[in-house]
């Protein structure tokens, strides 16, 4: 029997085929990381990771974009067969991130799955956080971002809180035992109490 | 252990997911599922021309946006 997982010089390895999930965020990602850096959070950090349930939306954390790049991101993602919930016009749209509300994109004639897009800036702290301190997962030739393990769980557990959170923060707990450090718990735990 | 709550077989099958890979076969059964359901259900749902103005009216209605 095969390891659900390995590290790779500190990238999670987990040994598996892609999903239709992994390729729509895949195909978003390649488009979003020309014009910025970006994390994926919540129920998407469980399920790449074997946690057994569905989801519709996909929650990406975007730092908050000059209108210019973000325009060129939102024709790009146009021209990908990509449209925003929202609206078909970027200056319209950009409304939206300018007073930092999220904004939905799925494919074209599809609603779900969608990306939650969520435009982050240094006054979200706890986002901020763990927007700045990533860690890489790898399925196959997928490679992306999501925040520490740890920190994960605890905002599962601590902030979020629902049943869905609290078994999707077991399912990492269990699954990555092998891993994960009690020095980090404590961290973040601090950070996400805010003290 | 046997399990008795979703907790408990959520704690297994992790368990289990850690030693043995092959269960990804399941979960990835188990997601293309959903993804094929939702999309088939809003292909009926708006099909055609207005796609997107029909699915904004559905959306908004909902509170979605």
């Amino acid at each position: 029997m095969a390891k659900g997982y390995c590290l790779q010089e500190d990238i999670i390895v987990i040994d598996r085929d892609l999903t239709e999930l992994d390729l729509f965020v895949k195909d978003f990602l390649n488009i979003l990381k020309r014009y910025s850096d970006y994390l994926i959070v919540s129920g998407f950090v469980s399920i790449s990771t074997g946690r057994a349930r569905g989801t519709e939306d996909v929650d990406i954390l975007v730092p908050k974009m000059e209108e210019h790049d973000f325009e060129e991101l939102f024709n790009d993602l146009q021209k990908n067969n990509f449209w925003c919930y929202q609206s078909d016009d970027p200056r319209e749209v950009y409304q939206y991130i300018k007073d930092m509300q999220n904004i939905r994109f799925a494919r074209k004639n599809e609603i779900f799955p969608n990306v939650e897009f969520v435009p982050i800036n240094e006054k979200k702290k706890i986002q901020f956080f763990e927007f700045t301190h990533p860690q890489k997962v790898r399925v196959k030739d997928f490679e992306f971002k999501i925040p520490p393990l740890e920190f994960e769980i605890l905002y599962k557990e601590k902030i979020l809180g629902s049943k869905k959170d609290k078994e999707d923060a077991k399912h990492l707990r269990i699954f990555f035992s092998n891993i994960l450090s009690k020095d980090k718990f404590d961290k973040y735990e601090k950070i996400i109490r805010g003290n | 252990m046997k399990p008795k709550t979703d907790m408990d077989y959520i704690e297994l099958y992790a368990e289990k997911l850690k030693s043995d890979n092959s269960l990804f076969k399941q979960q990835k059964k188990l997601i293309e599922s959903q993804l094929k359901g939702s999309s088939s259900l809003f292909s009926n749902m708006f099909s055609g021309k207005n796609f997107k103005a029909d699915a904004r009216k559905y959306l908004r209605a909902r509170g979605l946006i």
